[in-house]
């Protein structure tokens, strides 16, 4: 490169001045900050403040109070929604991360003995993950129904066992979430177990076939320690992913029977729009945000290792 | 031997796990087109019929006739491609201006951006609804659109980074030797090979666009402006047990064209995911 070269045939004023405009970051990255900053960041300083007041969606006149938080945090349905939150988000968690890493290891090696069928399965996983929430719940239930057509019971009534309240019993209702939701989301933490899986380095295992390591040890000994950071991460993702998710449930209990399938977004959506709450909504869309930008921080704790490589 | 038949019964073992695994993932969706092609009658046997005895496609016949299912269809389709469109023309610029440029605040600016990408839609959607309906925004596909596109775009921006990342700088260099500006090298040599990426993060955004609920859930109130995930959503608060086929069928309507449109380009979009969750 000679700068010198290019400066002394001199462009027009205009072109000097559109080099100078261009070889500044800030037009570039214009857009991405007036999106980020009318969508995101007012949004949630609006939500801040909301949660100082007694706003409602309906009523124009409002008032600073701190009436609203202390409603809403001690209001007595919260220990079990949280309870409900927890179940499913960290049924989900650990469903998901095992299921995952447990296709991903087969899917590796089946690809490696050629068995047949890898692909398939690797691909039906995916397309479970392509499916709409709305129309995952809308699946489910036909699968949990109680009505004659519902897939479970029918073939339990065919083998002669009793059948189960799938959705309609409180206790069994949000394992019945818990299962649909690991059906979705599987196949997420598959692609990074894959990925992960992929990038370790082979004659780790070579090394360890020398020292006579059986199968079980070379994954005990080799594979999970390899995998620790992508597996922090996919988890902290996983569990932020399914702390926002409630239109796979609105479909399949509607956060029934009772409230045993209410989780906090569910609560939220509830709260403000069938409520118009809007300032108890606040205060726990400002609980939710502390949860997942607690989990980010963890995260991002996780990323300066990769930019010193 | 005994390291033979080791590897004969892992084979076994991962066969069965596999087919276990396969049927958990495949059935739901088999069972939902058993489903859709059923008569009346045969709904009421449940799995026993598993393969319908008169398989019919009347039920999508039905649905396609309804007179606000094509609407729900061409809104759904529209809404999604519009912000797959308008996720591209935000986030390529900064893209490019991420990989290219060394600035005070970089490293800062990404990780607020993956922060931003971890706030639920439900958390920004409150104060949103409020200022769409100050502005008179309400029931305009305009504000829906305008809404995915900043869904979308912290994710993008850094799928279509770590594209541009792969494209070597000398490239670049040759180019503004040979009397190109930024905008031209960006025009010309950026845009082109990036073509995979490019494709790649709009069909995620269609696809993430497609299956979108809350978002015209609570901006549109017009059934003739609803979108598929919506119009399903409704369209579900109708049917009764004995309808229960035609549900099947307009939910079936509704899921394969996300799964074309990902399996299609598969590859390509996890090879863009991949590349992204490893390089950061």
């Amino acid at each position: 490169m000679s700068p010198i070269a290019i400066e002394a045939d001199s462009p027009p004023q205009s072109r000097t001045f559109m080099r100078r405009f261009a070889g500044a970051p800030l037009p570039w990255i214009m857009p991405v900050i007036v999106v980020i900053g009318i969508f995101y960041l007012y949004p949630v300083i609006d939500v801040f403040r909301l949660s100082f007041t007694n706003a409602t969606l309906i009523g124009e006149n409002q008032q600073y109070t701190f009436g609203s938080i202390t409603n809403a945090l001690s209001s007595p349905q919260l220990p079990d929604i949280l309870w409900a939150t927890l179940i499913f988000v960290g049924g989900s968690v650990i469903g998901q991360q095992i299921l995952g890493l447990a296709v991903a290891v087969t899917v590796i090696r089946g690809e490696k003995r050629g068995l047949f069928g890898t692909t398939i399965l690797r691909t039906t996983a995916l397309v479970a993950w392509v499916v709409p929430g709305i129309a995952g719940g809308i699946i489910w239930q036909m699968l949990f129904s109680e009505a004659p057509y519902g897939a479970l019971n029918s073939i339990l009534r065919l083998m002669h066992m009793p059948t189960v309240a799938w959705l309609s019993d409180p206790a069994m209702a949000p394992w019945s979430t818990l299962i649909s939701n690991i059906w979705r989301g599987t196949a997420f933490s598959m692609v990074v177990m894959y990925a992960a899986l992929k990038s370790i380095d082979p004659s780790l295992y070579e090394a360890a076939e020398v020292d006579g390591a059986t199968a079980s040890q070379q994954f005990f000994f080799v594979t999970l320690p390899q995998l620790r950071a992508a597996i922090l991460v996919n988890m902290i993702l996983i569990t932020i992913q399914t702390v926002n998710t409630f239109d796979a449930i609105i479909t399949l209990t509607g956060g029934g029977p009772g409230r045993a399938t209410e989780v906090i977004s569910l609560y939220v959506f509830n709260i403000v729009f069938r409520n118009y709450d809007l300032s108890g909504g606040s205060v726990l869309s400002v609980l939710m945000l502390i949860i997942s930008l607690g989990l980010a921080f963890v995260y991002a704790s996780f990323l300066p290792k990769e930019e010193e490589q | 031997m005994s390291g033979r038949t080791g590897t004969r019964l892992g084979d076994a073992l991962s066969y069965l796990f596999m087919l276990v695994m396969f049927v958990f993932f495949a059935g739901p969706l088999t069972y939902l087109l058993s489903m859709a092609l059923r008569d009346k009658r045969e709904v009421y046997r449940g799995a026993a019929r598993y393969i319908p005895d008169n398989p019919t496609i009347q039920n999508f016949i039905t649905v396609l006739n309804n007179s606000y299912f094509p609407i729900y269809l061409w809104n759904g389709l529209k809404l999604a491609a519009l912000s797959g469109l308008g996720v591209l023309i935000v986030a390529l610029p900064a893209a490019y201006a991420f990989s290219r440029f060394q600035f005070r605040g970089k490293g800062l600016s990404m990780m607020s951006l993956l922060l931003f990408q971890m706030i639920s839609p439900l958390v920004i959607m409150v104060p949103l609804y409020r200022y769409m309906n100050r502005l008179g925004l309400l029931d305009t596909h305009f504000a829906v659109v305008m809404v995915y596109i900043a869904l979308g775009v912290p994710l993008a921006t850094w799928l279509l980074k770590s594209t541009v990342d792969g494209i070597p700088r000398s490239l670049d260099e040759a180019a503004m030797i040979d009397g190109c500006n930024r905008f031209s090298v960006f025009w010309r040599i950026i845009l082109p090979l990036s073509a995979p990426g490019i494709a790649s993060v709009f069909i995620i955004t269609v696809i993430a666009g497609w299956s979108q609920f809350l978002v015209p859930f609570l901006l549109l109130t017009k059934n003739d402006l609803m979108p598929i995930g919506v119009g399903i959503f409704n369209f579900r608060g109708m049917q009764t047990d004995s309808s229960i086929q035609l549900l099947a069928a307009a939910c079936l309507i509704s899921v394969v064209p996300a799964i074309v449109a990902f399996l299609s380009l598969q590859r390509l979009i996890l090879g863009a995911m991949t590349s992204g969750a490893v390089k950061g």
